[in-house]
């Protein structure tokens, strides 16, 4: 039952992940839907590990079914290159409103399309 | 190029029903004790991601550690104009990281030398590592912390935390030695890896904009 929670939650993180994602303009917003739709799967990965009545999967813990250790080690590599990604992605950012002076989707493919305003 | 497209797309339909039908044997999954035992652990999680999905963590350092590289790079080309505004001292804040960071660098070293027999391991311990950095940073202001803690030195430091990964993982899957020996250096490297590297993106992020 938990382990369903769970998925039902995932699955809503990643549709509010995704729904920020494409409607907002807002770049740095984008960034912030994309992470959390990354939390959504990564939240499904720990769901997918859940056993009902399990114990963490470390040994000596006492009986009884442990938890699957796979997922939570592929979420490991997951959380840590999502960080790195994340920190990247705003690195860009932070060029894009340093050159172009907006944040703002639509607005930067209008000024591609008729050509960047010189300084 | 639709109709090419779509027969790509039903063949990769195809291929994972394929693969889920359990036409195919399954190959056997040894149990996480079998494994723990095997690589001397017991945190099950730990000796798979040193032991025997070691590859997937060495690549997934390499990659947090090129995205470090990238945001120094990135945030190096930009020049900012304005000069940064000092940062306000304040005595609680200073009084706070003094108390502080003792606790948290020694949890921190507990959490990586730990993390082959309970919950922890090396990536918690370079976030808890990379906190108490935070906190410095709250405490004396980023410049002052940078000058004092010798940027270059933990830049060559973070190189060598790699370069330290890479041969232990290469003389480990060479030998075939396992032992929880090894997991512990490997959590440590990781610690300081991942510690340098959450340094590194506070330090460029908060000196491009002056605050923290």
């Amino acid at each position: 039952m938990e382990g369903l929670a769970a998925v039902a939650l995932a699955i809503a993180l990643v549709g509010i992940g995704f729904w920020t994602l494409i409607v907002r303009r807002n770049l740095i917003w984008k960034l912030l839907g994309l992470n959390v739709a990354a939390g959504g799967a990564i939240l499904f990965l720990v769901a997918l590990a859940h056993r009902p009545g399990a114990r963490p999967p470390i040994v000596g813990l006492g009986p009884g079914p442990s938890a699957d250790p796979l997922p939570h080690a592929l979420v490991l590599t997951a959380i840590v290159i999502d960080f790195a990604t994340l920190a990247l992605a705003l690195v860009y950012v932070v060029f894009l409103t340093e050159h172009r002076h907006t944040q703002d989707v639509r607005r930067l493919e209008r000024d591609e399309e008729r050509g960047w305003p010189q300084p | 190029m639709k109709a090419l497209a779509a027969v790509a797309l039903l063949g990769l339909v195809a291929l994972l029903a394929l693969g889920v039908s359990g036409v195919f044997p399954r190959p056997a999954v040894p149990s996480g004790e079998d494994i723990a035992a095997a690589w001397g652990a017991e945190n099950v999680v730990a000796a798979i991601i040193l032991g025997v999905r070691l590859w997937d963590t060495l690549f997934e350092i390499l990659v947090y550690a090129m995205t470090m590289v990238g945001v120094k790079l990135g945030l190096r080309l930009l020049r900012w104009e304005r000069p940064l505004p000092p940062v306000a001292e304040t005595p609680l804040l200073r009084r706070s990281a003094d108390l502080l960071l003792g606790p948290i660098v020694v949890f921190a070293l507990y959490v990586a030398v730990s993390g082959h027999l309970g919950p922890g391991g090396g990536f918690p311990a370079g976030a808890l590592l990379g906190t108490a950095l935070l906190l410095l940073a709250l405490a004396k202001g980023v410049e002052r912390l940078s000058a004092e803690i010798h940027e270059p030195t933990l830049e060559w430091a973070e190189y060598g935390a790699i370069v330290a990964i890479l041969a232990l993982t290469g003389a480990l899957l060479l030998v075939g030695r396992r032992g929880s020996a090894h997991l512990i250096a490997a959590n440590l490297l990781i610690a300081l890896e991942v510690a340098i590297g959450a340094w590194v993106v506070l330090h460029r992020f908060a000196s491009s904009r002056g605050e923290v």
